[in-house]
């Protein structure tokens, strides 16, 4: 193996006793990391996947089971990367086959022997390592997709390019050229027994030439300018890599293509005078594919443009290659290209690439590319590790609780800011039956989410709700934004949601305060007139046909309080006022403050109504306030005989006070519709009964 | 006492331990850690409580345990009380089964302990 850095192991068996013998067995070779549980093991496993070489899986365990691990694992396609061993002293072979549907690569019965144990970990560790993996799934590609030789050939050459960054048509352009090379030679000369398939498979078998180039390590593939001497000594190796490649590949062992492939790929390096590499081959003792290949290569590379030079003309790289700057060719091939120098231009001219294998072809590439990343690419999965450091960093710093949910297995994560602070673990099973969990949020809160959720769509995924969540016993607001996982099509299917949720609390506390210094009169903490004539309108929509009751009462008198002690003791008598109303009228009443000494009630009442206006009559009007006797007249209006609208109510209302200060005060007085005619022309506060109304003693009638 | 005898005294198999694991050190490692364990007790405690899940997974590592160290008579006895409680809902041969790990239990740690305390300091 490439890495020199030891392996890491994990160890999940809810038996101490039964790690530690795995530990001492293995401690030797590898690094081991312990998991008490199931949940413990996915945990770990969500937080070190690119780190952890090989699961040891015990089956019977608390929490979650080695069977559910294996099913999370392979849900979350960990499995594809990190290879399982199960070890269990189960041993009936039911069970043993469940886990090999759920992807073990091997298992391991107790009792242990230490042997045992350390050929199955060596074996399964190889059998996932990267080179094996690669070859593998390369054979295993072309093995599945059926004997098809061509396929193959554009399959592994188009993995090249993948990687190589190339246009894509250097591969198409060496297999032109090589082919009009070929048959112009057979014209001149029989000297190499081409037949018309020899000439088809050495063509074909060209596209193979870089595929070594695989092992190459990108930053030396794709560097931009010359190579070093190490790095060119690397580089040179791709072509005994190629053909090391194809030797491996037992599919088609015997096949004329993959002799052809593998002539070209060890030695289209070689030059005539046996200069080049990678064999120091002299004249027609290179392969005469090979020589046409290398050829065609060297043509190609001129031709095209690359980071360190510039596209040369057609002409300019044919007098280059005959003047021998590229090394020595055979001459009977340089003739060959002088020949069909006027074709080459026409031949090679870009054209689409529409071959009849083309659809197939990019199915099958897809499907490589996929794989590819599972196994090959560590520095892929390192990126993304990355990533997801990152996020979590600037995740912990605007204090958000990530989340994702998956449906099946029932699962919550969270991230690990999210979890300490909701106080819950970041891995949650069956997270809707987890009381902490639940406690969160109200029930009715929770409610609402799930039926947004379940209103969303594939198209309309999202959805955002504000609500309190409980941190250290208190409620704070937090912005729940939500995005549903869909898979499939037609009909696609709910898999989970991620989210997050942002603290809001401030801010929304903030605009709390805000609404509610605009609500409520600021020297009696009472409603003002405005909002509370909202709340009374809101509830007499609700249900319009309950009773309600409007009292409206002033002070008397309470200019003579404002004359003789000042307006600060006239303050004062209204914060009392405004005290004793608050202490004798029920939760569910609306009290406010008009204005000036002007106060309204607003209830609900089944019946006895006189009864409930007596007592809170009583209750605030007789007293005594530091001398002043406060003392109330009160008028009251019911919807039994008004509409239940709010300024026909306070109309009645005061109507039915203008009566009691007529009649000298101190009381209260229900309205009488037939008093309705006693009304003054004008000079009423419910005229102008929505704005605030200064004290106006003077306009009123001194009854 | 030594390993060998220990091995006689509680119905273990010492020659198979032996071919398994890399050395009498390691083995004895394991024979006296066997005493920390804390399965037995959890055993007793939920098969009290009714709880036989938990019981079952206790008995499961017990037997585990056993095997790993070639305990025979403790694991046949633990093997045969882990299928009476598999899927949590104990057979009417759970009690006789579990008076039977009572004694298998106590005769092999009591043998443990004499071993461990016959051993150089």
């Amino acid at each position: 193996m490439a890495s020199s850095k030891r392996q890491k192991i994990l160890i999940v068996d809810d038996s101490e006793m039964n790690r530690s013998i795995l530990v001492d067995m293995l401690e030797g070779e590898y690094d081991t990391m312990e998991a008490e549980d199931g949940l413990q093991a996915i945990g770990i496993l969500q937080n070190h996947s690119t780190e952890i070489s090989l699961v040891l899986l015990d089956i019977v365990m608390p929490k979650m089971d080695g069977f559910g691990v294996l099913e999370i694992m392979q849900r979350r396609h960990w499995i594809e990367t990190v290879p399982v061993v199960m070890i269990s002293a189960e041993n009936r072979s039911s069970r043993i086959d469940q886990a090999y549907e759920l992807g073990i690569t091997d298992f391991i019965s107790r009792p242990f022997d230490a042997q045992i144990v350390h050929r199955r970990v060596k074996n399964t560790l190889l059998l996932y390592a990267k080179q094996n993996d690669l070859e593998a799934l390369v054979a295993e590609q072309i093995y599945e997709k059926q004997q098809n030789s061509a396929l193959m050939v554009d399959i592994l050459s188009h993995i090249v390019e993948f990687r190589n960054g190339e246009s894509g048509m250097h591969v198409l352009h060496v297999r032109t050229l090589t082919e009009l090379l070929l048959r112009s030679l057979v014209e001149k000369t029989d000297q190499y027994h081409l037949s018309k398939e020899d000439i088809a498979a050495i063509s074909m078998a060209s596209s193979l030439h870089d595929i070594g180039k695989i092992s190459i390590d990108e930053k030396i593939l794709n560097k931009p300018g010359k190579l070093t001497q190490e790095e060119f000594v690397i580089m040179k190796t791709h072509s005994a890599i190629g053909a090391q490649m194809l030797e491996s590949l037992n599919v088609y062992h015997g096949e004329k293509i993959v002799k052809m492939a593998y002539e070209i790929c060890r030695w289209h390096h070689e030059r005539w005078d046996g200069r080049g590499y990678l064999d120091g081959l002299k004249g027609d003792e290179i392969p005469i594919g090979a020589q046409t290949v290398a050829l065609a290569d060297v043509y190609d590379a001129l031709t095209s443009k690359r980071v360190y030079k510039p596209a040369y003309t057609h002409e300019k790289a044919v007098e280059m290659i005959v003047n021998g700057e590229c090394g020595a060719f055979n001459p009977l091939l340089l003739s060959c290209l002088q020949d069909i120098s006027e074709n080459i231009a026409e031949e090679m001219a870009p054209k689409q690439y529409v071959g009849p294998r083309h659809a197939e072809l990019s199915d099958l590439l897809q499907d490589f590319s996929q794989h590819k990343e599972l196994s090959a690419s560590n520095r892929t999965l390192q990126l993304l590790e990355h990533e997801r450091m990152k996020y979590s960093f600037f995740a912990a710093m605007s204090k958000e609780i990530q989340f994702e949910y998956t449906k099946a297995p029932s699962m919550a994560t969270f991230n690990s800011w999210g979890a300490k602070w909701l106080g819950v673990e970041e891995i949650v099973m069956d997270p809707f039956h987890n009381e902490t969990l639940m406690a969160l949020l109200d029930e009715q809160d929770w409610q609402t989410i799930f039926e947004m959720l379940d209103a969303t769509t594939p198209d309309k995924p999202n959805a955002v709700y504000e609500c309190r969540l409980l941190h250290k016993g208190k409620r704070r607001w937090f912005r729940i934004v939500m995005q549903t996982v869909w898979e499939g099509e037609e009909p696609a299917y709910m898999t989970g949601t991620i989210g997050k949720a942002v603290d809001i609390h401030d801010m929304r506390t903030n605009l709390e305060s805000l609404e509610r210094m605009a609500s409520y009169d600021g020297l009696t903490d009472l409603l003002n007139l405005t909002s509370a004539r909202k709340q009374i309108e809101a509830r007499m929509k609700a249900h319009p046909d309950n009773n309600y009751a409007l009292a409206f009462f002033d002070l008397d008198h309470f200019k003579n309080a404002n004359n003789t002690y000042g307006h600060a003791f006239g303050n004062q008598v209204l914060a009392h006022v405004a005290d004793l109303l608050r202490q004798n009228v029920r939760d569910a009443d609306i009290a406010a403050r008009v204005g000036g000494d002007e106060f309204i009630i607003f209830l609900e009442y089944h019946q006895e109504l006189e009864a409930v206006i007596r007592r809170i009559y009583r209750s605030i009007s007789g007293g005594d306030f530091q001398g002043f006797t406060v003392s109330l007249s009160m008028g009251v209006a019911t919807t039994e005989t008004v509409d239940p609208i709010f300024t026909d109510l306070l109309k009645a209302a005061d109507q039915a006070l203008y009566a009691v200060k007529q009649s000298g005060r101190g009381r209260f007085q229900f309205f009488d519709p037939s008093l309705r005619s006693l009304k003054p022309a004008g000079g009423s506060y419910a005229d102008q009964s929505i704005s605030p109304i200064e004290s106006q003693d003077d306009e009123k009638p001194q009854g | 006492m030594t390993l060998q005898e220990l091995y006689v005294e509680i119905g273990g198999d010492y020659d198979e331990v032996r071919g398994r694991l890399p050395s009498d050190k390691f083995i004895q490692k394991f024979v006296l850690k066997f005493l920390d364990d804390k399965s037995y007790e959890l055993l007793l405690s939920s098969l009290e409580n009714g709880d036989g899940e938990e019981a079952f997974r206790a008995a499961h590592t017990i037997k585990g345990m056993c095997q790993n160290l070639g305990f025979t008579t403790l694991m046949e006895s633990s093997s045969e009380l882990t299928e009476a409680l598999r899927g949590g809902a104990p057979t009417p041969q759970a009690g006789p089964l579990c008076e039977r790990v009572k004694a298998d239990y106590e005769r092999t740690a009591g043998a443990i302990r004499r071993f461990q305390e016959g051993l150089p300091t």
